[in-house]
């Protein structure tokens, strides 16, 4: 049971979204300011409870109970989504090596979680932001969780930083040609670094495959001569990829420096 | 462990960030909105933002915007 008093049974979803059009429409005010605040922590029970969860799970967290209320008020302002229903107002990030173990824990976590959806954008990226997120629709809130590998939250941290700096456009594919070119860039690589590491754990798969039947009978022509093309495949697509993201970090690189050494804007 | 973070966006600075215990939370959630509402009195463009974390380094790993500025995010970005 949740212990603010800014909870279901006191507080009309109408009069929150009131709230959630005064701040879109305007400057908000002192009051409600205050109120804002009350609701985000109606989500205190949720967020708690997921927070839990994940830990005893044994994944590293960082949460964010309360969505600051510059967030809100620009997420107002750029989607036609109302305050109630804002999914991520209770949140929190799981960073995680890499895709294999990002593929674990969205599996894990969304079944441990309640009602939970997934919201893969490394499928179809958010003007170049990808992750996995799960919303799990708990008794008061939804609260979103953040599953990014390594890579994946490098990317963002430099594009939310340049949003910060440049303006808010530069996470939605605005911003200055030099700031597009270095995430597009960033981007690329990270993209290429992940469809490497999901190329050579299928061909690895492959020789697994092989190998165990060559262990099975040890007379397999077919299984050998599988194990050899695999194999085979396995350095060359190494090879080839390797010098690909050799030659975008090297662009990336480049293209910081100049943003550092000669800014556009 | 809980962090409050002011934290400038304009200027991509962190301007202060506080600890507190577990069992401090509802002392953090409060503060958090009197810093706030200190910010908006004086019409201080600072965001306020409260984060949980194991460590003061776990923070550091998932939210290095905060800390870092965009020469180091764009070499870690490219490594």
């Amino acid at each position: 049971m949740c212990k603010n008093r800014f909870s279901a049974e006191t507080v009309s979803k109408s009069s929150v979204d009131r709230l959630g059009d005064r701040l879109k429409n305007g400057d908000p005010i002192e009051s409600d300011l205050r109120e804002l605040d009350l609701y985000r922590r109606s989500a205190g029970t949720d967020y708690d409870r997921v927070i839990t969860a994940i830990r005893e799970m044994g994944y590293s967290v960082t949460g964010r109970p309360l969505k600051s209320t510059q967030s809100i008020i620009d997420k107002l302002r750029r989607e036609s989504c109302r305050l109630t229903q804002m999914q991520d107002i209770a949140g929190c990030r799981v960073v995680v090596p890499d895709i294999k173990n990002q593929d674990e824990a969205v599996k894990a976590l969304s079944e441990r979680l309640p009602r939970a959806s997934v919201i893969d954008r490394r499928k179809k990226p958010n003007f170049g932001y990808r992750a996995v997120h799960i919303i799990a629709r708990c008794e008061t809130m939804s609260v979103e969780i953040q599953i990014r590998t390594d890579a994946q939250h490098k990317w963002s941290e430099l594009s939310e930083k340049l949003s910060d700096l440049k303006g808010i456009e530069v996470k939605y594919g605005g911003g200055s040609e030099q700031t597009r070119k270095l995430l597009t860039s960033s981007g690329n690589l990270i993209r290429d670094l992940e469809a490497n590491e999901i190329q050579v754990t299928s061909i690895k798969d492959a020789i697994d495959r092989a190998v165990s039947t060559i262990g099975a009978a040890t007379a397999d022509s077919t299984a050998s001569n599988q194990l050899k093309t695999s194999m085979e495949k396995l350095r060359q697509t190494s090879e080839n990829l390797n010098k690909s993201i050799l030659q975008r970090r090297l662009e990336t690189l480049r293209l910081i420096d100049e943003y550092l050494n000669n800014p556009e804007d | 462990m809980y962090f409050l973070l002011q934290y400038d966006r304009a200027l991509g600075e962190l301007a202060s960030i506080d600890q507190y215990s577990d069992e401090q939370k509802e002392q953090a959630e409060e503060d958090r909105l009197s810093v706030e509402l200190a910010h908006y009195r004086a019409k201080r463009s600072i965001e306020v933002v409260l984060l949980e974390a194991a460590s003061r380094d776990a923070l550091l790993n998932t939210h290095r915007r905060y800390f870092e500025s965009v020469s180091s995010l764009g070499r870690l970005a490219s490594s």
